[in-house]
């Protein structure tokens, strides 16, 4: 294939240097920021604030291929059951094995526990991006709402095998007493099937989520989707959404691309399982990869614009907070009318503001003194 | 003497209906090629045909040499044939501008390392295709709407826009749908300087459905005629004019007084 | 050869729901190329307006007990009551976005389903009249997730509802604790031993600490039979064995007797479904409205231009679809009356699965959403069953994962379905 260099050495960039290195420093300020400034609220906010941050990574990511790529993947919590539960057997087993127990300390910022589970966040993710290869392969190659019916029976399909799998090995000598493989009930194996507690749930995960990570890992999710949508990448995945066989006609490699979306997606969708299942007072359980919480992420990523990043990310806030409020404010009493609500903002947004909040555009497209010429 | 493209006898039938048999085309390198026929004929299913939305059932295609057949759109799009479409196909929620950059990405190289860190290769690359993509939008006087979402655009600056964004892919071949339908003689006129332009400043072969005749026979030099999925005529201007075959295609037959 | 026939018997029954089921699917895609996610929302609340009416209606009218018509009527007037909500649901969701992209379709679906689940899942109880009459500490969960241990002794009243509420310990502080609905049984339950508890949303874990056990409302409640606590459907037939046949065998631990049973329940079923499929064959290819609906299915606007009324033929469909899942709704309700689980456990993964059948069929014809029913069926049933037989003893908890397995293997090979045909867009 004929190329044209663009990169001539003589073309002088329209950006700045500064823009490679910058938003990434900030990006941590942030996250050390968050880390010390969010527990002066208390106990009940950290909490609040770190669930906000997996739902904003969860919608950001879900963003890359339903808002971006216009593909329609209903599934999303799977993939990010499949990450945390990858993740969580490494961590758990690991702790277990040398240390033979898995407590830690709260409060650290940086220490080994968050280092191992920033490894097992990329286990986790790179896991889910596999799955999001073999689901996404057949499907993507058709019309969009097969992606989503397959997306929806993969939730299902993991459900039930996440419910086989074997019971688990709860202190040192019982793990070293058990054997890798093998589903007797009597002593099952721990690494195929994994020992994840099967129906039970799986239980004390080790407790390394903390909020310095958790922003991290928000503000470096955010940096992947926005520089990937302002980009020649994204824009070529914008052009699938828009029209295919445009697309296609114009040298896009419409399911190459869509595969690869779909990846991306799969991949931070285990990065917000991981920071789930380590956070405290999570016990993963099958259903969690059920198409309940799914319906939540895509929520999130319609009310704030299809393709929206920023849009995503306030619709995360809105609906955890929201979630949290009915929690704590009403008793619990009013928890029950959330979902028929929101279904009910979701059908009324179709009608009336079919695109969403932003639509394809970011929040500050709208403010008057950043206004990029376009959005309306 | 060597073709630029050179197609031999590719058909393809839908259920039963042969929409297409037995095509065959040859254009010169730097031809102005013009195809017709009444509605109906399948030019466009020649042109879904070319550029890989249909497979071929028979037959088969060059382009400079190189076989097409069986290959996948953005395959063909590779190779150097570009394409506009009839019922305009623009991405609508889109600037202009990434209009037009998003087929310039296909003779670039992006590397998702090189996006998500936003080197300075990526950032010089990035430049380039910005700096090409309003060049070439400025030759169809597009360059002041550049930031405008392209569904908000004129029929005709639409029409236009789909010329721009095939010529982003620089392609050795392009294929025009009825680039001036729609537009008022003024345009259509406007509209021929445009494609003589580009023919020679991008060494363009260009392959052109059309049915507005005067335009055709003005720029075309050689004029295929499609009836019916089958070629009827072929020839210059001046020849497919006196044709009676032609005649009769467009106008229904001869009726000869007794 | 017993236990193949029973597989036999059982994929059948179940073939013959799920048919009827992706008719619904494949009628509205059929005809407004949409997937309507929210069928199998219907089907769920077809089964549970068919068990409100078994429990409110019909002893009201002086039915007791299994009679005869008991069950048909019950059948008719849930089918009429889905009907009118899939209409409702035609013209209020999807009817004002006809002609967005199918993205937004898409959504609306989404939405649709996820009102109805929810909706559906919400407690009318209309005299709320809740007493506490027993609390304390929870002791550690037992073994069964669905156990829990009190810390006093506890005697409930056979004749009243009682529910059993679990607050968790590792809600943060200032926060109120979450409350757990569980229905417990009637009976005494002694301190430090493990009681069974059934049904409801939730169940005990270690993070509950506490329990209370309220008397939901004295005398009899006004509380709808569906809600987060479905009730089950009352008898409706007198269910009994139109043949049987035992299968007797020798085996080293001596002789053994494996029945065979076909129920006058198994016969009703098929019967209704196959009596409700030949109709539809009928109205859709040998009527009117049947030409008018295939009209509108090939081309929306020249059906229009020919003067049907696109509206009320849409419309139409839906009725019928919704009316369709209501008589699926009803029977696998007749048929599973331990069913008591909220929606999205069981119901929406039977609708699933049937709008797997549909895709299977080829989604848009009639004939394949039929087959593709009764495909499925034996796929799940005859998957377990030869598991079984080459030794895999958790081959059933496998059934879904078949089902989804022979989707992908379909849209691989062949994405249009068995019957389905190409369509090509206009380029």
């Amino acid at each position: 294939m004929q190329t044209l260099d663009y990169a001539i050495p003589g073309t002088r960039p329209t950006q700045p240097g500064w823009v490679t290195f910058v938003p990434p420093l900030a990006v941590l300020m942030l996250a050390l920021l968050m880390h010390y400034c969010v527990p002066f609220l208390g106990a009940y906010a950290e909490r609040i604030m770190t669930d906000m941050a997996i739902a904003m990574i969860a919608a950001m990511s879900l963003t890359i291929v339903n808002g971006f790529t216009g593909q329609f993947s209903i599934g999303h919590a799977a993939f990010m059951a499949l990450g945390g539960y990858t993740a969580a057997w490494c961590s758990y087993y690991f702790c277990l094995r040398y240390w033979g127990q898995t407590a830690v300390v709260p409060g650290t910022l940086f220490g080994t526990h968050q280092l191992i589970l920033l490894c097992c966040a990329l286990i986790g993710g790179a896991v889910a991006a596999g799955a999001g290869w073999v689901v996404g392969l057949p499907s993507l190659r058709l019309r969009g709402d097969y992606l989503a019916i397959v997306t929806l029976g993969f939730g299902e399909i993991l459900r039930v095998l996440f419910q086989q799998t074997n019971s688990q090995a709860l202190s040192k000598p019982e793990l070293a007493n058990r054997p890798l493989f093998g589903s007797d009930p009597t002593n099952p194996g721990w690494v195929f099937p994994p020992g994840v507690g099967g129906s039970l749930g799986f239980t004390d995960i080790p407790k390394s989520t903390n909020l310095f990570l958790c922003y991290l890992l928000v503000g470096l999710t955010f940096l992947f989707a926005y520089r990937l949508k302002f980009s020649s990448l994204g824009r070529a995945l914008l052009s699938i959404r828009e029209d295919e066989i445009a697309a296609e006609a114009m040298g896009v490699n419409v399911t190459r691309l869509k595969v690869r979306a779909f990846m991306f997606a799969a991949f931070f969708a285990g990065i917000a399982g991981t920071l789930y299942a380590h956070q405290s007072g999570t016990t993963l359980r099958p259903i969690d990869s059920g198409f309940i919480r799914s319906f939540d992420i895509v929520i999130m990523v319609v009310l704030g614009g299809l393709g929206s990043i920023s849009g995503a990310l306030l619709a995360a806030v809105i609906i955890t907070g929201v979630t949290a409020a009915l929690l704590g404010l009403t008793d619990y009493g009013l928890l029950p009318y959330r979902m028929p609500v929101f279904a009910l903002v979701l059908i009324l947004m179709m009608i009336f503001r079919p695109k969403g909040l932003f639509g394809v555009h970011e929040i500050w497209d709208y403010l008057p003194q950043f206004g990029r010429k376009g959005a309306k | 003497m060597s073709f630029l493209l050179d197609v031999q006898r590719i058909g393809i039938s839908f259920g039963g209906l042969k929409a297409v048999q037995d095509f065959t085309l040859q254009i010169a390198h730097g031809a102005l090629h013009g195809l017709i026929g009444p509605n109906g004929a399948g030019k466009t299913t020649v042109f879904n045909l070319l550029t890989g939305v249909y497979l071929p059932q028979t037959g088969s295609i060059h382009l400079g040499g190189v076989s097409l057949m069986g290959r996948k759109p953005f395959q063909i799009a590779a190779a150097g044939l570009s394409r506009t479409f009839q019922n305009i196909r623009l991405f609508g929620e889109l600037s202009v501008l990434d209009n037009v950059r998003i087929a310039c990405h296909l003779r670039g190289r992006h590397s998702l390392t090189a996006t998500v860190l936003r080197t300075s290769f990526y950032r010089r690359q990035e430049a380039a295709i910005e700096e090409r993509a309003m060049t070439l939008l400025s030759i169809f006087d597009l360059g002041d709407l550049a930031h405008e979402q392209a569904r908000n655009l004129s029929y005709g600056d639409q029409r236009r826009l789909e010329i721009v964004r095939a010529l982003a892919t620089v392609p050795k071949l392009i294929l025009l749908d009825e680039p001036a339908a729609g537009m008022n003689p003024a345009e259509k006129i406007e509209l021929a300087k445009s494609i003589e332009q580009i023919r020679k400043q991008f060494n363009l072969t260009v392959l052109l459905i059309e049915h507005d005749m005067s335009l055709v026979m003005d720029i075309c030099e050689r004029i295929t005629v499609l009836d019916y999925g089958q070629i009827i005529a072929e020839g210059t201007p001046g020849e497919i004019q006196s044709n009676p075959k032609v005649i009769e295609a467009y106008l229904g037959e001869v009726v000869t007084e007794s | 050869m017993a236990d193949f026939l029973q597989t036999l018997i059982i994929a059948i029954t179940l073939g013959s729901l799920y048919a009827l089921i992706a008719l619904g699917y494949t009628m509205v895609y059929g005809v407004l190329k949409l997937i309507n996610f929210a069928h199998s929302d219907v089907v769920v609340l077809g089964a549970w307006l068919s068990m409100t009416v078994a429990v409110f209606l019909l002893p009201r009218i002086g039915v007791t007990g299994a009679t005869w018509w008991a069950g048909g009527l019950v059948l008719i007037l849930a089918m009429l009551l889905c009907g009118a909500i899939g209409f409702a649901i035609e013209r209020l969701a999807y009817k004002p976005i006809r002609g967005a992209p199918r993205l937004n379709a898409l959504i609306t679906a989404i939405g649709v389903s996820l009102f109805l689940q929810n909706f559906g899942q919400l407690q009318f109880t209309l005299i709320p009249n809740e007493r506490v009459v027993a609390s304390g500490a929870l002791q550690e969960r037992g073994q069964d997730p669905r156990t829990i241990r009190l810390a006093e002794t506890v005697s409930i009243e056979s004749e009243q509802k009682y529910a059993v509420r679990l607050f968790k310990n590792s809600a943060p502080e200032g926060a109120t604790p979450q409350t757990r609905n569980i229905v417990a049984a009637a009976g005494t339950y002694e301190a430090g031993r493990d009681i069974a508890i059934d049904g409801g949303v939730g169940r005990a874990d270690t993070r509950d600490a506490r329990y209370e056990i309220v008397r939901i409302a004295a005398g009899a409640p006004l509380k709808l039979p569906f809600g987060a606590m479905p009730a089950g459907m009352p008898v409706l037939f007198n269910d009994r064995p139109v043949w049987e046949h035992v299968f007797v065998s020798e085996t080293e631990h001596g002789r053994l007797e494996k029945p065979v049973r076909i129920t006058l329940l198994d016969l009703t079923i098929v019967g209704t479904a196959v009596a409700l499929l030949v109709g539809l064959q009928i109205l859709v290819f040998n009527t009117r409205v049947g030409t008018a609906m295939r009209a509108v299915s090939y081309n929306m606007e020249t059906a229009a231009l020919m003067g049907i009324p696109v509206d009320r033929i849409v419309s139409m469909t839906f009725v019928l679809g919704a009316a369709l899942a209501a008589a699926a709704g009803f029977l696998f309700a007749v048929k599973y009356t331990q069913i008591q689980q909220p929606a999205h456990a069981t119901w929406v993964l039977l609708g699933l699965k049937a709008f797997v059948a549909a895709v299977v069929g080829g989604i848009g014809n009639i004939r394949g959403a039929t087959l593709g029913g009764f495909l499925i069926a034996f796929i799940e049933q005859f998957g377990a069953y030869a598991g079984l037989q080459v030794g895999w003893a958790n081959a059933s908890a496998y059934t879904d994962v078949f089902v989804f397995v022979l989707l992908i293997v379909v849209l691989l090979v062949k994405p249009t379905g068995i019957f389905g045909t190409t369509v090509r867009e206009k380029v």
